[in-house]
């Protein structure tokens, strides 16, 4: 207390100024924390007891109270379901990162390195999925799987995440591109090193903290999206954000809270071990 | 002298954004001796880096040949040419320790990993910077870098090494430092340099042989002292160092002797050989250095007064105004003479060997 009373006036709303704006953004990710171990089945808004259940529940580990099976309000109609949806997410996020991380690398380096006609516009047209809206993206898209007679799935999911991840990438690493000093790999082949050697040891080294950072981004993109996904995805094939999406629509319940946690988790423990990797790598 | 690099007949066109057309390089022909240190030297954008760029092969001649140690390497990708370069922003990898940085050629070219040890090891030292090798570039201060660029370029032993203005990114105490130890290391390494600055003094510390460019083409080329002694042009003269110079007309010409009038009327004495004739207009260039300051009696030389001096440690600076009229003169001498103060009357005199005729362009 008596270092805050030294503080001059503008500090102190400074320091309230962020105290509030760090409640703004986790006191939701705080309440979804503390709602998924409550114990209240019916409203969850009312303190019933510390229970684990709700992740019992949708890890599988236990059935769901008979009265709920049988009510109405019955929602999670099985963990397999859910845990579908995760593979799912999981193999689409994964391919869709591979690839656009390549398509998008490739392109930058092919537009900053190579000198041709229109590059302006090509690279308008790279950059162009990130600026549509998604809604713009996804009616497009299914428009065209339909058309074109292809099957709503993993497949089409894939490719219609890919349209636009790209440019993520695209846009990433044609920054680090356009940091870097073209004389690097003039010296490289200065020393005798062929245009692969100097690709492998020197291009792709030094863009790496960009295209870490692209493939974060994309998987991370592609994970979440829910839009794009909702329009060109097939019956049997959901993902993650759909599926949570369609169990929301039937109101929201505490499996969901449990299953929130859990994907939060997931994502503090992923950015944990990003960043401690980096720190030893910074040593 | 066996020569490693020809260069001839250099021509490279750039278009300009604007739509029109520079030539960087406008018939360049050079040669460059075993164990030779060249030095190219010329203001900005007279095509020095582009003539290095065509060497190292990051330029493609329009036309012209490029010969080394005989064999034609005009097409060669540069990857392949057995000359290597130092970067004037040194182009260090910043992902990679001073130790594989500097065995970087040998590992591209497939060397053992005790082979590329041990000889960066020796660059290193030869730099010296043994012992900095486990560190990364950015540890470094600007002149360790220059000089781990420096091991880079010579660990797999170039037949020529190429310098891009490497030493102005450095303050003036290390750049002299430098300029002694790349002098030492070359002749020690016994690989031929080509050094492009653009300053003089550096010039004329470390070369062998000094190229002045200017406009893409050669104005001359000879030893430092024939550059600064005998300028062929009235370029070269005021490029190198600081200057006298007189707009004269030749009034009789006698074997090896020359008498020139200056406009003003005051006659200059010449000794050397011209082919000029009386009655030419001919410019005289007279090195600060080599005028004295005598008393105003004096016999013959610029009758003036000194309008002020400078006081430059070792050296003194006075300027003289004519009493003629005309551009004032500047006169420079060692501290321990008598010293004079603005106002004197003063002669300033000349050995007629030390004046000298350049063409006037
Ligand atoms: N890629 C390019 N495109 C267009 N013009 C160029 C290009 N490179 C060089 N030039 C032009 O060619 C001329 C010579 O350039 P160069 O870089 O060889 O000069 P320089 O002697 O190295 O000058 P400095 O001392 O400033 O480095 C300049 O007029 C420059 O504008
Ligand atoms: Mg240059």
């Amino acid at each position: 207390m008596k270092y805050l009373r030294r503080l001059p006036l503008s500090a102190m709303l400074l320091t309230f100024y962020s105290l509030l704006f760090f409640a703004f953004i986790y006191a939701p990710l705080a309440l979804i924390v503390t709602y998924s171990f409550n114990a209240n089945p019916v409203n969850m808004m009312v303190w019933d007891g510390f229970t684990l259940d709700w992740y019992r529940i949708i890890l599988g580990l236990k059935d769901r109270p008979v009265d709920i099976v049988n009510s109405s309000s019955a929602y999670l109609d099985s963990t397999d379901q859910l845990l579908e949806a995760l593979r799912n997410s999981l193999i689409i996020a994964t391919s869709t990162t591979t690839i656009s991380t390549v398509i998008g690398t490739s392109a930058a380096i092919a537009l900053a390195r190579f000198r041709f006609r229109m590059r302006g516009f090509y690279r308008g047209l790279m950059m162009m999925p990130m600026t549509m809206p998604d809604i713009v993206l996804g009616i497009g898209l299914l428009i065209f799987f339909v058309s074109a007679g292809a099957k709503l799935g993993l497949t089409t999911i894939i490719i219609g995440h890919c349209t636009f991840l790209t440019s993520y990438v695209f846009i990433i690493v044609q920054a680090r591109m356009a940091g870097l000093d073209p004389a690097l790999e003039e010296a490289s082949a200065d020393l005798g090193a062929n245009e692969w050697l100097t690709f492998r040891k020197v291009l792709l080294p030094q863009l790496m903290p960009g295209i870490a950072g692209g493939a974060m981004l994309a998987f991370i993109i592609s994970m979440d999206d829910l839009v794009i996904t909702y329009f060109i995805s097939g019956t049997d094939s959901t993902t993650l954000p759909v599926f949570i999406f369609s169990m929301v629509r039937r109101g929201v319940k505490p499996e969901i809270n449990a299953i929130a946690t859990l994907i939060i988790l997931v994502s503090i423990i992923i950015a944990a071990v990003g960043l401690w990797l980096r720190a030893r790598r910074k040593d | 002298m066996t020569q490693i690099l020809e260069v001839r007949g250099a021509r490279r066109v750039f278009k300009t954004p604007e739509g029109g057309t520079v030539a960087a390089l406008d018939g360049v022909d050079l040669d460059v001796g075993q164990n030779e240190f060249v030095t190219l030297l010329g203001p900005s954008g007279c095509g020095k880096t582009t003539l290095l760029r065509s060497i190292s092969g990051f330029e493609q001649l329009d036309s012209g040949a490029l010969m080394l140690e005989g064999k034609d390497i005009g097409r060669m990708p540069a990857f392949r040419r057995p000359v290597n370069t130092v970067f004037q922003s040194y182009a260090l990898f910043s992902h990679m320790t001073v130790e594989r940085n500097v065995a970087y050629s040998l590992e591209v070219a497939g060397a053992s990993k005790q082979e590329q040890k041990i000889l960066a090891g020796e660059a290193l030292e030869m730099v010296g910077l043994s012992g900095t090798g486990s560190r990364m570039p950015s540890q470094l201060s600007g002149g360790q870098r220059q000089r781990v660029a420096l091991a880079r370029a010579i660990v797999a032993r170039p037949k020529l090494l190429l310098l891009d203005e490497p030493l102005s990114a450095l303050d003036r105490r290390l750049r002299q430092k430098m300029q002694i130890e790349l002098k030492a290391l070359q002749s020690e390494l016994g690989i031929a340099f080509v050094f492009v600055t653009h300053d003089q003094e550096e010039a004329l510390t470390m070369s062998d042989r000094i190229v002045v460019m200017r406009g893409g083409q050669i104005e001359q080329c000879g030893a430092p002292r024939d550059i600064f002694r005998k300028p062929r042009t009235k370029f070269v003269a005021e490029f190198i160092g600081d200057t006298n110079l007189f707009e004269t007309t030749i009034e009789c010409v006698h074997g090896g002797r020359i008498l020139a009038l200056t406009r003003e009327g005051t006659k200059i004495w010449l000794s050397e050989e011209t082919k000029l004739a009386k009655g030419d207009a001919a410019t005289v260039v007279i090195r600060p250095t080599d005028l004295q300051v005598q008393d105003a009696h004096s016999s013959c030389g610029f009758r003036g007064k000194i309008t002020r001096v400078i006081y430059l440690g070792t050296d003194l600076h006075y300027y003289v105004q004519p009493a003629v009229g005309g551009q004032e003169l500047l006169v420079v001498s060692r501290t321990d003479g008598s010293r004079r103060a603005p106002g004197d009357e003063v002669t300033l005199t000349y050995r007629p060997e030390r004046a000298h005729v350049v063409e006037d362009c």
